[in-house]
């Protein structure tokens, strides 16, 4: 309707994005150059020539570097072919880093000064065993996977071992020298291409994070979120001047103002993208169908920010909060792409794919970009609803904001339909949350966070099928016990098809994943019906008969139903 | 100065109210532990020494072919338990039953080889969580049994003796974790700073204020201190939470002293933003590009915060008072700044 990109924020505008780009071209250009002389290093006359930004490097005679070493003004001391360190914390890291560095360089040093079959002389040919299909891993079989990896496999057709002699290997080698020299663009294990013979040679193999594609796939968000939080400001700006009760009073349906405001920030998005792809020469097309869902989810967040803010600082810090769990919720998956298929959930891994120039299916794509869809079109749904004048403009804590817009959401005069659709609809949200509890949880040693996931997934649950009714009883559109019985059956029920959709699309992408398999078939996710009613059940009736105040602990209550239920389930209870 | 305390106290309250601050909290608490998440998980892959998954996981290694390879040996000191089969299909039954994760075909050594190469051949399961990680546990010994080969080819490696411990958790935590967790409040103050100021401005409700016999520096200079409180308090919370992790923090004075001086910094540096551009939003954005353009250019000097930072929590010979004084002296320059033309850029219309 009105473009922000007028005017005197014009040139701020432009600067920032100008900006934006200088930044992430210096990250992209910088990579990972973090710890910069972190170790001081002394070297003899006679020793190697360090170029690593992690040490700071003096040439030393013999006896000065011994001396100090042990007066701890060095960390360590290379005199010739040795390493010298002391027994302390930091200059054993500092050992170890050297080592490393060490390695590559002495691995430079080799294939520059030796003909390839003598200094390459072990090669590896990686063939890939079938695997046995549709096996059930529970979650102690989790916990066992990740503690040792002595996992039982049963394969059930036939070992192909062609021990015939080996080709010339030659050719693989060179591929790979040269894929270390140029940085690493391709990790050197690749898992995708098992009917390939692929040949590995050890000392060239390095770990399979894509990292460059991850920093090329973050280049796209990083404008688009800047430009999102105008897209807030400029929301902010208008409930601040009180001009949107102007435009809601205006012959304009809700969607329209929504849309309205949002569509030039998005085709500034697109814009950005376009530019970006053409830059990095991608396939636009390709590029288009992956960063739209990212661009849209993107909005969708920053648009529920200032629908439920109350003074700038909240918008600072809500703003905040949203780019983090963005920005994770999207890299951090995609640090995995190739490893596990658990990172289709990002997006972003799909464009590590295309920079990768590897294929991916319909189903992956439907798979990453559902979700953001989802949210996308629930968030607009949300924002149409809440988007009046009371709801906006007035000062509540942040837990009566979000009770209220459930509470507009619901469409009072189809209370049954609205419940089951909230449970339905809350799917997508309680799954991030879920994942994001699985990635900060695994901070903690593996016995606790097992149990800690346990148990706020749980929580997250219950609140997510009970909220609905809890607002209804809380603004009394729901009284008689008959009607909250039937209410938490139905919401139950609304979950549990969206839970069962959700399976359905995960199993087909996510087929080996021991995570997954443990997230979504040991009962953190799918529990029949009768167990997601009975703990609903217990929230919403506890919540009726004893009013909204005790709703935390009714939550505590059905979360012990449903926790009870979870380990009887898991075997922990016989 | 008791008007300043009292603005002080207002602008504290204000915030523990509004429950901001737990929002800030949260975000750098979700921050250091997102990241060494994703550490941890690269870690696994790139270094598994560093997180001792190696001693963890016992591999069954099935060997077919040559009986007697060094490889044998490198992979038992790796904890694998290695059985030698002495036909494909023994190898093939005790995999299908589960009694070994993996094989490895190891040609036998012949006496007429020149050209000195091995061709082995690695069988892996088809799932490729598993596949992967089989392959991390075995590029150690496999690295080790290439070293073999080359010195058996006249070639000689050095420098594999080192004995230095898995630097990567080490780097992390000091060169990120520490820093962001120490300089992360000093980016909320100053946010704080610009939000709070911004507000007063837009609103008009500075004018009330002005009328009142309080200087416009007292106002500022309050609010600015209320958020320099509000940093310190969380760098103190965070360095005791890392001590109870056993993340040690040498130096941690001077730590905690540089990260109150940058927060300092920093919301001068904001306020200045703030009085200048009057309005939130623009404030906002100029203030986190140049947030970001400092964090950015910091990283070509060598003198940078953040490298002072990991020096001082790694207790660095070198590094000491005088690297800190340093900021302690822009600090002066800034506030002398500011407090000089604070009022009459108020003044300016924008």
């Amino acid at each position: 309707m009105r473009s922000r990109f007028k005017g005197r924020s014009r040139p701020v505008v432009m600067l920032i994005l100008a900006g934006s780009f200088v930044i992430s071209y210096l990250a992209f250009r910088q990579g990972a150059v973090l710890s910069q002389g972190m170790y001081r290093v002394g070297v003899s006359p006679d020793g190697p020539d360090i170029w690593d930004g992690r040490f700071s490097t003096i040439i030393l005679p013999r006896s000065t570097g011994r001396l100090m070493l042990d007066e701890k003004a060095l960390d360590v001391y290379i005199d010739g072919d040795q390493v010298v360190h002391r027994d302390d914390d930091r200059s054993l890291y500092a050992a170890g880093a050297l080592k490393l560095y060490l390695e590559k360089q002495e691995l430079a040093r080799i294939k520059d000064g030796y003909e390839i079959d003598r200094a390459f002389p072990l090669r590896i040919e990686v063939n890939h065993l079938p695997a046995p299909t549709g096996q059930g891993v529970s979650l102690s079989e989790l916990v066992d996977a990740l503690t040792s990896a002595a996992e039982p496999v049963g394969a059930d057709s036939g070992v192909d071992q062609p021990l015939s002699d080996a080709p010339h290997t030659d050719f693989a080698v060179m591929e790979q020298i040269k894929e270390m020299e140029s940085g690493g663009g391709r990790p050197g294990i690749e898992m995708e291409f098992t009917s390939d013979k692929e040949i590995i040679v050890p000392s060239l193999m390095s770990p399979p994070i894509p990292f460059a594609q991850v920093v090329i796939a973050f280049l796209y968000v990083l404008p688009v979120s800047f430009v999102s939080v105008f897209f807030t400001s400029s929301f902010m700006d208008e409930k601040i001047d009180r001009r949107i009760t102007v435009l809601m009073s205006a012959p304009v349906t809700p969607f329209e103002i929504i849309a309205g405001k949002m569509l030039p920030y998005v085709s500034f998005s697109l814009v950005s993208v376009v530019i970006m792809t053409l830059v990095l020469r991608g396939n636009l097309l390709l590029a288009m169908a992956i960063f739209i869902p990212v661009i849209l989810f993107i909005f969708s967040i920053y648009l529920m920010v200032p629908l439920v803010y109350r003074t700038f600082r909240d918008t600072t810090f809500i703003s905040m909060l949203a780019t983090t769990v963005i920005t994770s919720y999207l890299v951090f998956p995609a640090m995995f792409s190739g490893v596990n298929d658990l990172s289709y959930m990002s997006p972003l891994t799909l464009a590590v794919k295309m920079y990768r120039e590897e294929p991916f299916g319909l189903k992956e794509y439907v798979f990453s970009t559902a979700s953001m869809y989802l949210v996308f079109a629930l968030s607009m749904y949300v924002g149409t609803r809440i988007l009046n004048e009371e709801y906006l403009l007035r000062f509540r804590p942040l837990y009566r904001k979000v009770a209220e817009a459930i509470y507009l959401v619901i469409d009072r005069s189809r209370p049954y339909l609205s419940i089951t659709l909230l449970g339905l609809f809350l799917i997508p949200i309680v799954y991030m949350i879920q994942l994001v509890t699985l990635a900060v949880s695994l901070n903690l040693p593996m016995r606790y966070a097992v149990g800690v996931l346990l148990i706020i997934a749980v929580v997250v649950e219950e609140v997510a099928k009970s909220a609905g009714i809890a607002v209804l009883l809380e603004n009394r559109a729901v009284s008689r016990t008959k009607d909250v019985v039937v209410l938490s059956f139905l919401s139950a029920a609304g979950f549990l098809v969206g839970e069962k959709l959700l399976l359905a699309v995960s199993v087909s992408v996510v087929s080996e994943s021991v995570l997954s398999a443990a997230l979504f078939s040991s009962g953190l996710l799918l529990i029949p019906l009768v167990a997601h009613f009975v703990s609903t059940a217990t929230v919403c009736l506890l919540t009726s008969r004893f009013g909204v105040r005790v709703y935390p602990y009714a939550v505590l209550a059905g979360s012990i139903v449903h926790a009870l239920y979870n380990l009887y389930v898991l075997g922990a209870i016989p | 100065m008791s008007v300043f305390a009292a603005i002080v106290k207002k602008e504290l309250r204000s915030v523990t109210k509004e429950k901001t601050i737990m929002i800030a909290i949260m975000i750098q608490l979700f921050i250091a532990s997102f990241s060494s998440a994703i550490l941890i998980g690269m870690l696994s892959f790139y270094d598994p020494d560093s997180i001792g998954l190696n001693a963890r996981i016992s591999l069954g290694v099935g060997i077919i072919g040559d009986a007697d390879s060094p490889l044998i040996g490198f992979l038992r000191d790796r904890n694998a338990r290695v059985v030698v089969f002495s036909s494909p299909e023994e190898a093939e039954s005790a995999f299908k039953a589960g009694a070994i994760d993996t094989v490895i075909f190891v040609p036998e050594a012949m006496p007429g080889d020149s050209r000195g190469v091995v061709d082995t051949k690695l069988f892996l399961p088809a799932s490729e969580t598993q596949a992967t990680l089989i392959l991390m546990v075995l590029k150690g010994p496999m690295k080790r049994y290439e070293n073999y080969l080359r010195e058996r080819n006249g070639v000689h490696v050095r420098y594999t003796d080192i004995e230095g411990r898995p630097s990567t958790t080490y780097e992390f935590r000091y060169s990120v974790i520490i820093p962001i967790l120490m300089f992360f409040p000093a980016f909320v103050a100053g946010s704080m700073v610009v939000d709070s100021i911004s507000e007063e401005l837009e609103n008009h409700t500075l004018d009330t204020l002005w009328a009142a016999p309080v200087s416009l520096n007292v106002i500022f200079g309050a609010k600015i201190a209320a958020a320099l409180v509000l940093a310190v308090v969380q760098c103190a919370l965070w360095s005791m939470l890392l001590r109870l992790n056993r993340v040690p923090i040498q130096n941690l004075g001077l730590v905690l002293l540089l990260a109150a001086l940058l927060a300092a910094i920093i919301a001068v540096g904001s306020a200045l933003v703030a009085v200048y551009f009057k309005d939130r939003e623009r404030s906002q954005f100029t203030y986190s590009l140049f947030l970001l353009l400092s964090a950015g250019m910091s990283y070509f000097f060598d003198a940078s915060p953040i490298t002072l930072m990991t020096r001082l929590a790694t207790g660095d010979h070198y590094t000491g008072v005088a690297n800190v004084a340093i900021y302690g002296i822009l600090l002066l320059a800034l506030l002398a700044a500011f407090f000089s033309t604070a009022e009459k850029l108020v003044a300016v219309p924008s």
